[in-house]
């Protein structure tokens, strides 16, 4: 039972985490009601999503033949990937330009422009774990004693589920706005570079990257990667025991960027920069683009 | 007359490529793999070094599993009841650990290459 509920909460731990900080992100915009509505429109489209996928899974719709769900799989993985750093940046241009966005109408547009953008990234996050929830769940229910589990796993996995967003709005509260953003900045950007280092290891077990050295070292002495704790620290940073060379220097050359990125847009006092702005704030130019 | 062996050529060479990737495909040798709710049978597979092979994974279990490795890169959720293969490229000499993500306690194996 405790099992159950901790494998059930392990898989919808991503999705709340993106979730959640869209939904204490968005609260604070003075444009809410918008970007609420998309929130809630990739939660439902990655229910949708999920159920497809969980189908696929129990082979009652094999519409994917081969390794048609493995290269699904790696496409939402990258595509959520690097939607979920460009969301990091985007957030970060409108973060500070609250009070400026209901100033400039053109600012406004800017940020709606990546609604769409908001509803992938969210769909992505529910659908892509929630798919081997509900395949587990499936196996709970189809089992003649699990029957009776499969409720109380079901309530007692979305209490905890809830209690976890819970958990992380009351850090929006708790925290300064400042301290909460920067935390849910480096949690987003640590996912994104292990959702990376996961479609590249996709892309090297169906064999169209090599690994180059594989395995580099091993660690599993000091932090094994298939553990309970270990694992969590594995799915939400990209840590690996025995890494490969590839993965490895993809995720060096993603923190490297990040790093640098990082770096210029915290320089601009102004973040309209990104955000084309005519009038009062000049556009500080220096070369930097 | 030219442009035209200038044409075979590669076309050769594709179609000596396909074969060739097919004859390999079908020379990688296969594994079975049982999982019965956390119980993986047998619990270490010895394969050769250098050679691409298959495992194929029954469920014969009530409950679901997830076959996952880090170390071979491979993830795969298996409703009961249900089958999948994976396939695995070429590995080098040593131990290579799987578990079933669903039953971490007891679901572990192990893939010897020798």
């Amino acid at each position: 039972m405790g099992n159950a509920l901790f494998i059930v909460w392990r898989e919808s731990a991503e999705a709340l985490l993106v979730v959640g900080i869209l939904f204490a992100w968005l609260r604070k915009r003075p444009d809410a009601a918008v970007g609420m509505r998309y929130l809630w429109g990739g939660v439902a489209a990655g229910i949708g999503l999920a159920i497809a996928l969980a189908l696929v899974m129990l082979g009652i719709a094999s519409t994917l033949s081969g390794n048609g769900l493995e290269w699904f799989q790696l496409a939402m993985t990258a595509v959520a990937s690097g939607l979920i750093v460009q969301m990091v940046f985007w957030m970060r241009r409108h973060g500070r330009t609250f009070k400026r966005d209901l100033e400039t109408d053109m600012a406004r547009n800017a940020g709606a422009a990546n609604w769409w953008g908001l509803l992938i990234v969210v769909a992505l996050a529910v659908g892509r774990e929630t798919a081997e929830t509900v395949v587990f769940l499936y196996g709970l229910g189809a089992d003649k004693g699990g029957i009776t589990n499969l409720p109380i796993v079901l309530l007692l996995g979305l209490g905890a589920a809830f209690a976890t967003f819970w958990v992380l709005q009351q850090g929006s509260r708790i925290l300064s706005w400042h301290v909460f953003f920067r935390v849910s900045e480096v949690l987003l950007l640590l996912l994104a570079g292990a959702l990376l280092v996961s479609a590249v290891e996709k892309l090297i077990a169906l064999d169209v990257v090599p690994a180059l050295v594989d395995p580099l070292w091993n660690t599993s002495a000091l932090l094994d990667d298939s553990g309970r704790m270990g694992g969590l620290i594995a799915s939400f940073t990209g840590y690996r025991a025995r890494p490969a060379l590839l993965p490895l220097l993809a995720l060096a050359l993603y923190w490297t960027l990040v790093w640098i990125f990082l770096r210029r847009s915290s320089g601009r006092h102004a973040p309209s920069t990104l955000v084309k702005s005519h009038g009062a704030h000049p556009v500080p130019r220096a070369g930097r683009n | 007359m030219k442009p035209t062996t200038r044409l075979k050529r590669p076309l050769v060479f594709v179609a000596a490529a396909l074969l060739a990737s097919g004859a390999l495909a079908q020379e990688a040798a296969s594994y079975k793999l049982t999982a019965r709710d956390g119980v993986f049978e047998p619990a270490t597979i010895e394969v050769p070094a250098g050679k691409r092979f298959r495992i194929e994974i029954v469920n014969q279990g009530k409950s679901a599993i997830e076959f996952e490795s880090r170390d071979l890169k491979q993830e795969k959720v298996i409703p009961p009841g249900g089958k999948a293969t994976v396939t695995i490229n070429a590995l080098k000499a040593g131990e290579y650990r799987f578990f079933d993500e669903f039953h971490e306690k007891t679901g572990q194996g192990k893939i010897v290459v020798k």
